[in-house]
């Protein structure tokens, strides 16, 4: 009979502690939403792609993780798929989004597309309805995922059936390919959009590359707060931590490579329908965010996890962590937020919201996460992972 | 709890004695088989037709080549690409891999560097050869000269004179400090005296000492960490190339990932096109495994999907650009006169390689043969396609064109195939095709505590 590896319990106190939080600011947001409908709508959506980000981060990682194989995977699975299962929630946070359509998106207003040439010629694409309704599709498709993710995941504990891996093996396979189509749509619909004139083939990925890094960011804190605690107190090794630090700097790696990419490509080519991304963004006190975002989303943490007295660590790991998915909320509020206002302009309900949704999200994930084992029982690797690091020479 | 085991990455029963023999006899042996004899005249006869043509091309100019106003750029800078972006793989298994402890790179990597080197000097012929005065090809350099000639640094053309020497500089240099060992293992087990002189003065004077050994992996490692950038830079730089020009089809800021994700796919389609006829043909089927053809097929389905989503990216934004020229230009190519090309290409590169996801077709080592062969065509294919159809029908309608390659270009093109595959014969004649020295570490005897240790 394998070992419980229950998840510890004091687990619930994350729940106690995030969800009033959550509750009380959201609640306050919606005051402030109130008397600034336009302001509240853009730091929701803020806020939204923010929490988004970490929910299919995780989705994505338990996929790649299936595929890959490797220590880590088997380590960090059930964090990973515990945000996955917080999809249905993130479905129902959606819909003030879709109730801000007319704050958000100018391509909403027929005077526009009556005026707007080029917008008019997308109106097939950016229309109300075809938004729901893909956004509907989009939601469908990654709980559908994650829903055979997570229930094959918990046979396998029981039945330890060498199928069932194959099966998760195959499912994550295709999983990744209908992730990969469906995010590139969902984002040039949420954030894209926002400046309809704009377009940017690499946006994509680079927002893929985000949502990667999210992920990681987000296991890795949790990681240091679950392994203050038994049972990952005794199994979680620094070469797991260094292991998992090296991903994250992947992709910290790719995230600038493909940002940069694109800054370049279009700064040089230096078209009206492309730079017009860049323009307010350099402009007007919005390039200090974008000089911020060189040295700590890209610079500082390029840096530091190059070493592995900092990677090994937990504490230092785990630190380097939460502050990335605070540098990942700013990269989308030099998104978003610059659509909205000319000059440098930071609103309370910016800070406030993303506070909100993510208490929301980490009640809920915490929660989610005391159903199952925190790891994975009848893993094929999970004997070699545990050993892993735990032994003297390689 | 059972522990998964890997596939072996080296077949059964062998020993350190076995291991050396296999594949230092290939070298020593006195004997060349017919089959190298054959293959060899007939890549040396490519090669003359490449000398051929350059002579020609030296005497003529350029204008043999199918290459006029709007097309300028014609099958110097296709073929270019290809070979540059085939060399990725050498690059990615000896150097990234190594970083990883992926132990399945070790009987492919030798090879998989002298590819890419090879390839790099084919790359290299082709803006060598445009250049049409090629013996003036170090006003590329920025050095002081009395002509007040000087390289445009904005150009990414200029970047690709360094990024392509620099990578040919660390490949050969990665190649040949790997190879050290092993020749100094033909230099010990060599007959006849002049092999003995000769693998003598290229290993170096190794003895195998410890701190030889030291020296070795240190330097090993130092090359990767400095490879490793180049996987991805030199081909982000190819992609500037293009992207950096305002047209439509070509700027498009997906191409440096989308490029570098192409030079792996058909990095490894060579590796395979390459692999698989020489592991029959010297009986090499227990270092390279059935294990490590699968694995190279899932890296080629994965990077093939990455390609596809670039292609089908480019196909959606063309359309949500809401702009005349970048709309006209994916409709010209799907349906304008090179449609051809551009459906053969997705064919080929896209919905042929999708057999990969079965296990059946990743193990079936003919099959798979078939589909790196059209991985390598597409490839081709798809610089083709992204050169010419761009260029010839741009903004005016008035300077719109047609370009057709001349008998001129084809023959270049075959004589740098030609010229690939003579230094490919020549590179297993004479030297360990895999390496010697890392094959004997995946032996479990290597292991000190044998099956114990981790």
């Amino acid at each position: 009979m394998p070992t419980e590896y229950s998840v510890p319990s004091d687990v619930q106190q994350i729940t106690r502690r995030a969800l009033p939080i959550g509750v009380v600011l959201l609640a306050a947001c919606a005051v402030g939403g109130y008397f600034n409908p336009d302001q509240f709508f853009h730091s929701y959506l803020l806020a939204y792609i923010f929490v988004l980000n970490i929910t299919l981060g995780c989705l994505a990682l338990v996929m790649v993780q299936h595929l890959s194989g490797g220590n880590w995977g088997v380590m960090t699975r059930r964090l990973l798929e515990a945000g996955s299962r917080t999809i249905p929630l993130m479905a129902v946070l959606f819909i003030p989004v879709a109730l801000g359509i007319h704050s958000l998106y100018v391509w909403s207003h027929p005077d526009v597309v009556a005026s707007d040439i080029n917008v008019r010629e997308k109106a097939a694409y950016l229309n109300q309805t075809a938004f729901i309704v893909r956004a509907v599709v989009y939601f469908i498709c990654w709980w559908a995922v994650a829903h055979f993710l997570n229930k094959w995941s918990l046979e396998q504990d029981r039945t330890g059936d060498p199928a069932v891996g194959r099966k998760l093996q195959r499912l994550s396979g295709g999983g990744l390919v209908l992730y990969g189509i469906t995010m590139t749509f969902a984002v040039t619909d949420w954030l894209m959009s926002l400046q309809p004139h704009w377009y940017s083939t690499i946006f994509g990925m680079i927002f893929m590359a985000g949502q990667g890094l999210s992920g990681f960011s987000f296991v890795i804190a949790a990681l240091w707060w679950l392994a203050k605690r038994e049972p990952l107190k005794s199994l979680l090794s620094s070469r797991q931590l260094i292991d998992l630090g090296n991903l994250m700097l992947a992709f910290v790696i790719l995230w600038t490579y493909t940002s940069f990419s694109q800054f370049l490509l279009i700064w040089v080519g230096n078209l009206p329908e492309e730079i017009v991304f860049y323009l307010p963004r350099f402009r007007h006190g919005w390039q200090a965010v974008g000089i911020l975002l060189v040295l700590f989303h890209f610079a500082v943490p390029f840096l530091l996890l190059l070493h592995r007295s900092i990677k090994g660590k937990l504490a230092r790991i785990g630190a380097l962590a939460i502050a990335l998915v605070a540098f990942r909320w700013l990269d989308i509020y030099w998104l978003v937020a610059p659509a909205e206002h000319v000059n440098l302009h930071l609103s309370w309900m910016d800070i406030a919201a993303p506070l909100a949704l993510g208490g929301i999200w980490l009640a809920t994930w915490a929660r989610t996460l005391q159903g199952r084992p925190l790891l994975p029982l009848r893993d094929p690797q999970l004997a070699q992972a545990l050993q892993y690091g735990h032994h003297a020479s390689h | 709890m059972a522990v998964v085991e890997r596939p072996p990455v080296i077949g059964p029963g062998h020993d350190f004695e076995t291991v050396s023999k296999a594949i230092s006899e290939i070298v020593l042996t006195r004997k060349t088989p017919l089959g190298w004899v054959f293959g060899f005249l007939m890549a040396f006869t490519f090669m003359m037709i490449f000398l051929m043509t350059a002579t020609y091309l030296f005497l003529k100019g350029v204008g043999i080549w199918g290459i006029n106003i709007p097309v300028a750029w014609g099958f110097a800078i296709v073929n270019f690409v290809w070979w540059i972006g085939i060399g990725h793989a050498g690059t990615l298994i000896s150097a990234i891999l190594l970083l990883l402890h992926q132990k399945w790179r070790m009987s492919i990597s030798r090879f998989a560097e002298a590819m890419t080197l090879f390839a790099v000097a084919c790359a290299g012929m082709f803006p060598l050869l445009h250049m049409g005065r090629p013996w003036l090809f170090y006003w590329m350099f920025p050095y002081p000269n009395t002509m007040t000639v000087w390289p445009q640094f904005r150009s990414p053309l200029v970047w690709d004179v360094f990024a392509v020497s620099t990578y040919a500089t660390v490949s050969l240099v990665f190649w040949y400090v790997g190879l050290i060992p092993d020749v100094a293992t033909l230099r010990d087990r060599a007959k006849s005296p002049f092999a003995r002189k000769a693998f003598g003065i290229l290993s170096l004077g190794w003895r195998g000492s410890a701190r030889h050994w030291f020296r070795y992996e240190t330097a090993s490692l130092l090359l990767a960490g400095l490879a490793t950038p180049l996987v991805v830079s030199v081909h982000t730089v190819v992609s500037f190339d293009f992207a950096v020009a305002i047209v439509p089809g070509w700027h498009t800021t997906i191409f440096p990932p989308y490029f570098v994700a192409g030079a792996i796919y058909s990095g490894f389609a060579m590796v395979l096109t390459l692999a698989i006829p020489l592991r029959a043909a010297y009986r090499l089927e227990d270092f390279v495994t059935m294990w490590h053809l699968d694995v190279m097929a899932k890296v080629m389905l994965t990077t093939g999907l990455i390609l596809a989503y670039g292609y089908g990216c480019e196909v959606f934004y063309a359309w949500y650009s809401a702009d005349t020229f970048e709309r006209y230009m994916m409709w010209n190519r799907m349906f304008g006169p090179y449609a051809v090309a551009y459906w053969a290409l997705i064919a080929t590169n896209i919905v042929i390689p999708q057999l990969l996801w079965f296990k059946k077709v990743r193990t079936n080592v003919p099959l798979l043969f078939f589909v790196s062969l059209v991985v390598n065509t597409g490839m081709w294919l798809e610089r083709y396609v992204i050169v010419i159809t761009s260029l010839h029908r741009d903004f005016l309608v008035s300077s719109w064109g047609r370009y057709a390659p001349t008998v001129w270009d084809w023959a270049t093109f075959t004589g740098t195939i030609g010229l690939f595959l003579t230094l490919f014969f020549l590179f297993i004649r004479f030297l360990p095709m895999i390496s010697i020295v890392e094959m004997r570490t995946l032996l479990p005897q290597a292991g000190v505590k044998g099956k114990e240790a981790h």
